[in-house]
């Protein structure tokens, strides 16, 4: 069997991460390319059934990638997104899964480098914990 | 003269003139059909739905009135109950309509519902294929028996009907789907403290076999599934009616448009419409104050004095409403206990659980020095919830998106 390559959906606020994201592509900053970025008004946009799709779908890990703590384009949409994903992560556990598969993460859209560090990390992470349990054979 | 004779006497006699003019009727009158389509003996669905059906949005404008002057024109149709992985409470909510229970006689041979009526599977199969009218099926499937049954009553049906949260969605039995059979069986069985079984048998626990060899022969139970399914996921379904059990009004909707259907040929709604509910949250008729506060402590009901008039989301206590379909008239959060969910999602999403996560994360203010605590403090607050994937999926969590546990199985 070959190596793992883990699938990583990367939901990302359209006013920071993504521009990091951006940013990290102008630099020439090496990553793997695991991941699929999808563009969100705001973390807080991102709706737990998201996430459990995401899930239900395949993906083995997915990431959230929000503004810094005050720094929210919408004022508070990240802390919103902060609580739904520590109480996201519960149902995760509950149901089986590792909470390790769903992280949350401040990018700003002037940290190109913090952005390759956070998603190389991640899809290190996943590829110790292996496949998503729900896919057959895995 | 028989009983129901007599009480249908009784009724007659206490309604008086008002009943002479007409017996069914409904809030707004139903367009007869031509004279060659008036139904005869089974009735089939009917393509094309007249608009007045077609609204899932509201409640249905047929309703129930009274009861009916005697048999359909084209003679009874006929009916049937049954149940799969429930408790029997959908079972006897028909009787929850009162004196209207007197329709569904005038309406139908019961053919099939064993908690009434007299009746044998073997009956059931000689039956021709689509002879009966209309079955109510509730309950999950969650064994052998439940599926054939299901199976054999959609062949026998023209239409099914899933009956009640646990046909719908699981149900609660659907929690079943976070163990696996022998999980179940092993703490059933074995671990339970408190069952008899148990305390005679500690050692040597005695653990159901699905055959027996008995002296008097072979003998056979149903086989226990690893997964808990809704109705729709083993048949076909043609109407649904949500609720743990539905509650009157529903099952009023249901019967109004059976008998506008039977007695007026009116169209029956489009395939797959939701019966006797709303689209929207159960908080659209709960008659209850919402000030959209934000709670720092999750309470249960009898930890506090509930105010009668104030939202209950508002006062600490986890109220599903926000996350539940209408339709049920809010019975629950008006007698002081928050509603469980079993309206299920609303029409707008498919996760009742998620829906009802947002809201509840949202309920938690700000705090003023939010931008600089860490992650833990969150998870501090969070944990208040207690057991959030059998709270928030209560009677969904067989037809969540994930379905049932998982197991990790690691990196290599």
């Amino acid at each position: 069997m070959s190596e793992f390559d883990p699938k990583i959906i990367a939901f990302c606020c359209n006013w920071c991460s993504y521009a990091g994201a951006d940013g990290a592509g102008v630099a020439r900053l090496q990553m793997p390319t695991n991941f699929r970025i999808i563009r969100t008004m705001c973390s807080a946009r991102v709706d737990p059934e998201h996430i459990l799709r995401s899930l239900a779908k395949g993906a083995d890990g997915v990431i959230v990638l929000g503004c810094h703590p005050a720094d929210c384009h919408y004022i508070g949409g990240n802390y919103r997104a902060r609580r739904r994903m520590a109480l996201l992560r519960f149902v995760l556990e509950e149901y089986g899964f590792d909470p390790k598969r769903l992280k949350l993460e401040w990018v700003s859209a002037s940290e190109g480098e913090k952005f390759q560090k956070t998603m190389t990390e991640f899809i290190d992470d996943i590829k110790g914990l292996g496949p998503n349990p729900i896919k057959e054979g895995a | 003269m028989s009983f129901i004779a007599k009480i249908k006497d009784k009724l007659f006699k206490k309604v008086g003139d008002k009943m002479e003019e007409a017996a069914i009727m409904a809030d707004k009158p139903v367009e007869a059909a031509p004279a060659e389509a008036a139904p005869a003996g089974a009735p089939v669905i009917v393509d094309s739905p007249p608009p007045q059906l077609v609204s899932t949005s509201a409640v249905f404008p047929i309703e129930l009135k009274a009861i009916l002057p005697g048999a359909p024109p084209g003679g009874k149709i006929k009916f049937a109950h049954y149940w799969g992985a429930g408790c029997g409470g959908c079972d006897v909510s028909m009787l929850d309509i009162h004196e209207k229970i007197l329709t569904v006689n005038d309406m139908a041979d019961v053919v099939f519902w064993p908690i009434a009526v007299d009746g044998k599977v073997k009956d059931l199969e000689a039956l021709d294929d689509g002879e009966i009218t209309v079955t109510l099926f509730n309950g999950a499937v969650r064994n052998s028996e439940n599926e054939h049954m299901l199976k054999l009553l959609r062949q026998k049906s023209t239409i099914l009907v899933a009956y009640g949260a646990c046909a719908m969605w699981g149900g609660m039995p659907g929690l079943a789907n976070l163990h696996n059979t022998e999980e179940i069986k092993k703490y059933v069985y074995t671990q339970t403290p408190t069952m008899k079984a148990f305390q005679d048998t500690q050692d040597s626990p005695v653990i159901p076999q699905e055959v027996y060899q008995a002296p008097e022969g072979e003998l056979h139970i149903p086989t226990l599934y690893d997964t808990v399914l809704a109705a729709d996921d083993v048949v076909d379904i043609d109407y649904y009616v949500p609720g743990c059990p539905p509650q009157q009004t529903s099952i009023n909707v249901l019967l109004g448009a059976l008998v506008g259907h039977v007695y007026h040929g009116a169209a029956l709604p489009p395939k797959g419409t939701i019966i006797g509910a709303a689209e929207k949250s159960l908080c659209e008729e709960c008659p209850r104050k919402k000030e959209s506060r934000r709670i720092t402590k999750v309470v249960e009901p009898y930890e506090i004095d509930v105010d009668p008039d104030q939202c209950l989301m508002d006062q600490g206590i986890i109220c599903m409403g926000p996350a539940t379909r209408a339709g049920c008239g809010s019975p629950c959060t008006q007698a002081g206990q928050p509603c469980r969910g079993c309206y299920g999602p609303t029409g707008a999403v498919s996760e009742q659980g998620a829906s009802m996560l947002t809201a509840v994360a949202s309920l938690f203010p700000v705090l003023d020095n939010d931008a600089l605590i860490d992650e833990d403090e969150i998870i501090d607050i969070m944990s208040q919830v207690k057991d959030p994937l059998g709270y928030f999926y209560q009677f969904t969590l067989a037809k969540s998106l994930i379905k049932r546990a998982v197991k990790e199985k690691g990196g290599k």
